[in-house]
């Protein structure tokens, strides 16, 4: 049975039995060829359900406006992380929750009207192929051959001498339109009053400029330092492609070097930022 | 519109001889809403804070920047200044133009007078922006914790109670009296340890106002000045001390004998015990861990092989009371209490680590508090001092000094302070009791340094003991003796000196289980465990946990005199305290701004005191709450909201920004 019957029988199942009052998952767009998030509140729309590489989207975030309310969901290994990070969180609950993790071998870049052919990024460098939660598991589990450096993009970024690196944020800084697609899409990003929106004090100027932009960037980053669970929603839905992931991938680097942590991996783990363990390599005094 | 005064402090010279005060004076004149800047010899003086009082009223200034020392030193001071002249308290913000500038840049006149202007255009812009703050009552129970039964704790106890206050006295041993206790004479007067302690001991026990829980732990505290709730472990005695009236049959007709730790291990105890006869309460408790009958009971619970040991229970036939309880469990008891003083006292440094002095080996080598057991007349020999070796009186003795102490590399860095002390005592009862013995000290330096403790020091020299300055290196044995060896590094040369006994005066060490109780009462600690005061001079039995003092020598090394004295001195800040008929809490607390609270509870989890409470709002929200009694306005909350959310009153995040934009605007 294909993923996307096995998901259909799921969602089925799930709002026949009143198990749950909808499920959000993935049905074709409008173009024929590419996903869009749907969401299923009676039986009989389950079957316009659908699974395959072009399903980009972390519907984790529609989580968000379901707080209390009992739903089921579809998601990538990478959506099954956000999950956790919001439980962690207390910003959903379990209980209500019913997760339909799908076993995910990538997912392409969006084109209208045409199927993508590259794979994202973030599947290019991916190590979670098998949701790390689920109640319904969707396709065989997979093993992941260990990787001698788990971070190549961030490797060959951290080899640029700092001036380098300088020049291209600020080239790619320079782009930022501050439309704020990147905060929200992601699932992380559920402040109810937003940094750059605060007049008082005022962190950051709402003008597009090379300054404001660069605050906003590198503070949201820092924002998901530890926290931040490698979907790749923030980069893939930038209309000026500024390479966001790279900015994650660093913190999320750093994060597990000193703090042997990886967000989203369980519901339970406390962030390392609320913690001090004596092993912490901070790199202060060392 | 703000009016803001700037007051300049001079210190004297602390501040002028480095800062140019003028030009700072004239620089604050010309700052954004500063309608008046002055500058004063001493700002903390009566004449200065009138000139500060009379300066708000003339130029009817509605904020105040004092430039002056830090505001550690001096904060609460000028916040009375400017209350008096009818302001609140908390539109004031000090500039610390001594310690964090003058003192640090004495070689640069220009630089630090840049830097002081700086550093009052910072504190002008945060003030700019600084709201009236009010304090909050909270009521409190009139109801005192003492930890540990020692002389200190005793002290303090007793005078709480003279105060007219209630106290409960913690002590995890079935008695009080602590290490004082154990002694034999005390310097530098010879009066008799017990003879002076006992009668305190026994006020402790008849006073009205002290209730007395011994085989007792603290467990947990909860709570804040005035409000703790303390769950105290009262520990399985076996017998029921209501019923029991101490007359002594059990513990005579115990036929399980065990080493006794009163005495150190030098003379018996039964398994039913009192660990001395003057022991408050003068009941008994059963050691499971030697009682025949508990040795019974788990021989058959561990299903073990062979024949059972047979069931004692003499004690239980014997008891004309009906005491014994084989059911007692552990008890948990959970009380509310207003103030805590923790005076858990010190343990004495085991001296096994210096391998070459062999203790543990040769058993002529022993601790001074095993010499305090044997001189004792109370003690195991009645007084009579003895080589464990063999039985005979002792003609040559030598006493190694800081052991454990003033040693890096294996003990303790610090100077156990009594050691000297109780070397020139032991000399001195060893000299009159056995006039043919020769005593040596070998010592790195003598301190003797309270009342009549010098002329103690010489007259143990007087009485014949030999000082010699120098470390021992080694203890040998030969021919049924010892050898001491050891430099002396006044004569340059080694000496090796024939010891029939050799006493270690070792130091003292924290009390075990300091850091857990620190950590309960959210006192902080020192690396050696010991508890750290609020201020090491002004406030010394004061912690930085509200309500929470300390006593006697778990702070560091005091002898009998300061443990008393920190006591009573713990005792009046108890006093003090509960005089009050409500506590005013410090509103510098952090506060969350619940429409900005995204309620991931982060918050709660990061609170050292445990003071921030989630509450459901009406729209179906859970957001954080500060519970204001239990914030210290410690900030990590602050840190930790990535929603902005959560705020410290007196440092807000737009205070702050103020304080850090003024930099470079």
């Amino acid at each position: 049975m294909s993923q996307t019957a096995q998901i259909r029988q799921a969602a089925r199942e799930l709002l026949q039995g009143k198990a749950v009052e909808c499920v959000i998952g993935y049905e074709r767009g409008t173009d024929g060829v590419n996903a869009r998030p749907f969401f299923a509140y009676e039986a009989a729309e389950a079957d316009r359900l659908i699974f395959d590489q072009t399903c980009t989207h972390d519907l984790a975030k529609y989580l968000l406006n379901r707080k209390g309310k009992s739903t089921a969901i579809v998601v990538k290994p990478c959506d099954s992380r956000a999950i956790n990070l919001l439980l962690n969180e207390s910003q959903i609950q379990r209980d209500k929750l019913h997760i339909i993790g799908v076993v995910c071998p990538g997912v392409v870049e969006r084109r209208w009207g045409t199927p993508g052919a590259k794979q994202l990024n973030a599947c290019q460098v991916c190590q979670q192929h098998t949701p790390v939660v689920y109640d319904t598991l969707v396709g065989q589990p997979v093993s992941e051959p260990a990787v001698a450096d788990p971070y190549p993009d961030v490797a060959g970024m951290e080899a640029k001498p700092a001036d380098e690196r300088r020049t291209f944020w600020e080239e790619q800084f320079s782009r930022c339109l501050r439309c704020y697609a990147c905060r929200q899409a992601c699932p992380g990003c559920y402040c109810p009053e937003c940094f750059a929106e605060r007049l008082d004090p005022l962190w950051v100027g709402i003008r597009i400029a090379p300054g404001e932009n660069e605050v906003w960037n590198t503070m949201r980053a820092f924002h998901l330092a530890g926290r931040c669970i490698g979907c790749y929603q923030c980069e893939q839905v930038c209309p000026v492609n500024i390479r966001l992931s790279l900015l994650n991938r660093k913190l999320e680097k750093d994060v597990l070097g000193m703090f042997h942590f990886q967000a989203g991996m369980d519901a339970e783990s406390p962030p390392p930022f609320s913690t001090y363990q004596k092993d912490e390599k901070l790199g202060i005094g060392e | 519109m703000a009016r803001i005064g700037v007051f300049i402090c001079h210190c004297g010279t602390n501040i002028a001889g480095t800062v140019d005060i003028g030009r700072v004076v004239e620089a604050a004149g010309q700052m954004p809403m500063v309608v008046h800047a002055a500058d004063n010899k001493y700002n903390c003086s009566e004449p200065g804070q009138a000139l500060i009082r009379d300066a708000i009223a003339e130029h009817r200034l509605s904020r105040v920047v004092i430039a002056a020392c830090s505001p550690r030193m001096h904060e609460n001071t000028f916040r009375k200044t400017v209350a008096a002249a009818g302001l609140n308290p908390y539109l004031l913000e000090m500039a610390n133009l001594r310690e964090h500038c003058s003192w640090v840049h004495s070689d640069g006149k220009e630089a630090a007078t840049t830097k002081a202007i700086e550093l009052i255009r910072m504190a002008v812009s945060k003030v700019a922006r600084h709201e009236k703050l009010f304090p909050k009552q909270v009521s409190l129970t009139k109801r005192a914790l003492v930890i540990g039964g020692g002389i200190s704790g005793i002290q303090a106890a007793l005078d709480i109670a003279n105060s007219g206050y209630k106290v409960v006295l913690v002590e995890r041993e079935p008695t009080i009296g602590g290490r004082m206790a154990q002694l034999d004479k005390t310097f530098p007067t010879l009066d008799c340890s017990s003879c002076i302690l006992t009668p305190k001991m026994v006020d402790v026990a008849q006073h009205a106002n002290i209730t007395l829980l011994t085989s007792a732990e603290v467990k947990e505290v909860k709570g804040f000045v005035g409000n703790f709730e303390v769950s105290i472990v009262q520990k399985a005695r076996k017998v029921d001390h209501a019923k029991c009236t101490g007359c002594g049959i059990c513990w005579q007709k115990c036929p399980e004998k065990a080493p006794s730790e009163f005495d150190m291990g030098l003379g018996k105890r039964s398994a039913i015990y009192i660990p001395f006869p003057q022991a408050v309460p003068p009941k008994p408790v059963i050691d499971t861990a030697n009682c025949r009958y508990h040795k019974h009971l788990r021989f058959v619970e561990e299903k073990r092989e062979g024949k059972p040991p047979p069931q004692c229970r003499v004690c239980e036939k014997l008891c004309p009371v009906g005491a014994i309880d084989w059911e007692q469990k552990d008890e948990v008891l959970t009380e509310k209490f207003g103030a805590i003083i923790v005076a858990t006292g010190y343990k004495a440094f085991e001296p096994a680590v210096y391998a070459e002095l062999g203790y543990g080996k040769h058993p002529d080598v022993i601790t001074g508090l095993e010499m305090e057991r044997m001189m004792s007349a109370s003690g195991p020999a009645g007084g009579d001092v003895t080589r464990p070796s063999n039985g005979e009186h002792p003609r040559d003795v030598v006493f190694l000094t800081c052991i454990g102490s003033r040693d890096e590399q294996r003990g303790r860095t610090y100077c156990s302070k009594v050691c000297c002390m109780y070397i020139a005592k032991h000399a001195i009862i060893l000299k009159e009791h056995y006039p043919d013995v020769q005593c040596y000290v070998f010592y790195m330096d003598v301190r003797a340094v309270s009342k009549d403790y010098e002329e103690f020091y010489k007259r143990a020299q007087e009485s014949g003991a030999i000082y010699i300055r120098g470390k021992v290196s080694g203890i040998r044995q030969e021919d049924g003796r010892l050898v001491v060896r050891g430099e002396d590094t006044l004569l340059g040369e080694m000496v090796e000196i024939p010891a029939d006994m050799v006493v270690l005066a070792v130091g003292m060490e924290h009390s075990p289980g300091s850091a857990e109780l620190a950590q309960a009462l959210k006192v902080s600690y020192d690396i050696n465990e010991l508890f750290i005061e609020a201020h090491p001079k002004l406030r010394p039995v004061e912690t930085m946990s509200d309500g929470v003092f300390v006593a006697g020598a778990c702070v560091g090394p005091r002898d009998i005199p300061e443990s008393v004295a920190s006591g009573s001195a713990a005792a009046a800040k108890v006093a003090a305290l509960f005089s009050q008929e409500f506590l005013t809490t410090d509103p510098m607390v952090a506060s969350v701004d619940q429409m900005k609270c995204g309620g991931c509870l982060l918050c709660t989890k990061v609170c050292p005191f445990k003071a921030i409470d989630t509450q459901v709002l009406r729209d179906g929200r859970t957001v954080a709450v500060v519970n204001e009694s239990l914030c210290k306005g410690c900030g990590l909350c602050v840190a930790t909201c990535r929603f902005g959310a959560a705020n410290l009153r007196g440092f807000t995040q737009q205070q702050l920004l103020a304080e850090v934009t003024s930099l470079w605007q």
